[in-house]
């Protein structure tokens, strides 16, 4: 008796929360709350009505590096026994600043810094918006004044594009 | 200018070989370093990998120097590359590989050791949000390629020339070992000098 009273009682309330799980998750609505930064922002663009274009280095995300993505700046300290990682940093965000800065408007994308040994090579494409004799100015004034600043040969090879070239539309 | 390119790309074939054997006649007027004017900088035809653009790279031309002194053996000359791309060490092992073929070298291995993640989890937000982090990674991939059996001016030039084709972003660890010859106070055991010697008084 008292043992198909515990088994009667076990089975209504596992009835009853079967019944409970069941009528959440169908037709259920609940609250999702959650602290704000869950989503990843780093260096994306989000996806929006569809009229922004986009480059191809700016459609992709920082996950795809070394996947569909090449790196923009090429040196070595961030290899493994390997040093001076923060001041390479730092020169070259310093290096973007000033060339977005001396080439106002006139960038189509990031830069790609490449150091071969002592030698520091500095890779652009630029739109034509300038006469061609201030390119030239402005190339040789930048190599010129960042091989003084740096203490090592400084080359700036840039390449010119007619209009920024578009990968998608987001 | 088809010219120039022409004459351009001459010169690079003559200065590589100038390392290589100082009797290969020297084309006349190909000491000199390249030269090139800034206004034809940006309007060149030919890709840039076969122009050699002579201001940081401009070398005098070294000539072979004959010493008294006997030249040093290596037993084994290891290059480490290192980096975070693979594809990059791939063409770099092939094109060291062929250039060691090139030199006669013998090739006794070439192998890639295991590549090396180092991972970082840093707080993604500035100030609370403990719960939530950023995880990254730096991978390093290796190629290792040993030489035996060198001697030291071959191993000078096989190292120069190797490692000024070296890629940015790739680093480069070059271990010799050096084989010498045993000295001579060593040659005989001091037990077999002592057994002599007591022979002798005997």
């Amino acid at each position: 008796m008292a043992a198909s009273l515990r088994h009667s009682t076990l089975f209504t309330t596992v009835c009853r929360q079967l019944n409970s799980t069941l009528w959440l998750n169908v037709g259920g609505r609940s609250i999702h709350s959650s602290a704000v930064c869950c989503k990843n922002r780093a260096a994306r663009i989000r996806v929006g009505k569809g009229d922004r274009p986009v480059t191809y280095e700016q459609a992709l995300h920082p996950h795809q590096i070394a996947h569909r993505k090449g790196w923009l700046s090429q040196h070595t300290s961030n290899l493994q026994g390997e040093d001076g990682a923060a001041d390479r940093t730092v020169e070259d965000l310093f290096i973007r600043r000033l060339i977005y800065g001396t080439f106002h408007g006139c960038l189509a994308d990031e830069l790609v810094i490449k150091r071969r040994g002592n030698l520091l090579v500095i890779c652009a494409l630029m739109l034509q918006k300038l006469p061609p004799h201030k390119y030239y100015f402005l190339v040789g004034y930048t190599e010129e004044l960042l091989s003084h600043f740096y203490k090592c040969p400084v080359k700036m090879e840039i390449q010119m594009l007619e209009e920024k070239s578009v990968y998608k539309y987001l | 200018m088809t010219a120039s390119m022409r004459i351009a790309s001459v010169r690079l074939l003559s200065k590589t070989r100038h390392y290589f054997s100082s009797e290969v006649a020297v084309q006349p007027g190909a000491r000199t370093v390249h030269h090139q004017p800034a206004s034809t900088r940006n309007v060149c035809l030919i890709p840039v990998a076969f122009l050699h653009k002579g201001r940081a790279y401009g070398t005098q031309s070294s000539s072979v120097t004959v010493t008294e002194e006997p030249d040093l053996l290596f037993q084994k000359l290891s290059v480490l590359v290192k980096s975070h791309d693979k594809a990059v060490l791939d063409s770099y092992e092939f094109f060291a590989t062929l250039a060691a073929k090139e030199l006669g070298l013998t090739l006794a291995k070439v192998f890639e050791p295991p590549k090396n993640i180092e991972r970082l989890t840093l707080l993604k937000s500035v100030h609370i949000f403990k719960k939530h982090r950023v995880q990254y990674e730096m991978r390093t991939h290796y190629r290792c390629i040993e030489i035996s059996r060198i001697t030291g001016s071959t191993s000078r030039v096989y190292l120069e020339y190797i490692q000024r084709n070296l890629p940015e972003g790739v680093a480069m660890e070059v271990t010799k070992t050096a084989i010498e010859k045993v000295p001579d106070h060593i040659q005989m055991p001091l037990w077999s000098v002592q057994s002599q010697e007591k022979q002798g008084s005997q």
